[in-house]
């Protein structure tokens, strides 16, 4: 598997991640195979990562990755615009986290979907309860890889504030991404990212 | 801290995200550096936001879990050996 260690450790990338993105759907569209192995693996990652911190729900992440890995390999070569990949593929991920939570079998009632999480003009929502079902030595994974304390803070966020948090700051999209695939304005996205950050301080100031 | 300082707080900490993200001009920045070298309260928010902001981003370079990734990587293979391309 040809995933260098640079974009490993900094997914973001020093010229975009998106223009990363858009260099990778070409050279895949084009038959570059090692271009397609490195794009299916940072897909795999991007849902993995977006499901897990805005969802919640580790065993849906792995199937959400799974969902992303095929959808982008039998859609690469249909993409018209490779520079929109990465908006596609956040989309993307957030139906099929969507469609994983209307799935649940025996959901609690006190879970909020993404969109519920945005109940009002402002996003003012409660905040999306996290299931304890997965298995422990996964958890102790994730909570080493996020760290407990971000992630308990990401927890105590609505969900339509911690999706902008995940998309703007750990996955470094730009206000006008965000807007797209968040389906807001990007006034809107600044103004909840604004408060979302003040809530993820406090929160943190409380875990 | 004086009532004037106390007085701009509101407009400081409500443009406190745009300061951070460097979307402000010079004059604008200059003000709020200025209101928080007078206000050690509007100081400790934007300190504190700033290390909120890093402390997420760092979170986001980190790679994933090493028995995920390997699970993602046999996926790819499996993938690959059994599937071409569909037509567009």
């Amino acid at each position: 598997m040809a995933v260098t260690k640079s974009e490993i450790v900094n997914p973001r990338g020093t010229d975009g991640s998106g223009a990363i993105y858009a260099d990778l759907v070409r050279k895949a569209a084009g038959g570059d195979r090692e271009a397609m192995e490195r794009l299916l693996m940072r897909a795999q990652e991007t849902a993995y990562r977006f499901s897990l911190l805005v969802c919640g729900h580790p065993q849906d992440a792995e199937d959400v990755m799974q969902d992303a890995l095929l959808k982008t390999y039998r859609y690469v070569s249909r993409i018209k615009e490779p520079e929109a990949f990465r908006t596609w593929l956040y989309t993307t991920v957030q139906n099929a986290c969507r469609m994983k939570r209307r799935r649940r079998v025996g959901e609690p009632s006190h879970l909020t979907s993404i969109e519920e999480g945005a109940t009002s003009g402002d996003g003012e929502a409660g905040p999306l309860e996290v299931e304890g079902h997965e298995r422990p030595a996964d958890q102790l994974v994730i909570d080493s890889w996020v760290g407990l304390r971000l992630r308990q803070a990401l927890k105590a966020l609505p969900s339509s504030y911690r999706m902008i948090v995940v998309l703007r700051e750990m996955e470094g999209l730009s206000t006008r991404e965000v807007a797209h695939v968040a389906g807001i304005s990007e006034a809107n996205v600044k103004t909840r990212l604004h408060r979302a950050r003040v809530m993820l301080r406090e929160a943190l100031e409380g875990v | 801290m004086s009532e004037d300082v106390n007085a701009g707080c509101g407009a400081m900490l409500a443009g406190i995200s745009a300061y951070l993200d460097g979307d402000l001009d010079a004059t604008a920045c200059q003000a709020i550096e200025r209101h928080c070298q007078a206000c050690p309260r509007c100081a400790t928010v934007v300190e504190g936001l700033r290390e909120t902001i890093g402390l997420c981003r760092e979170a986001g370079q980190t790679p994933l879990p090493e028995a995920v990734r390997q699970r993602a990587k046999a996926s790819i293979e499996r993938l690959l050996a059994s599937e071409k391309p569909s037509e567009a």
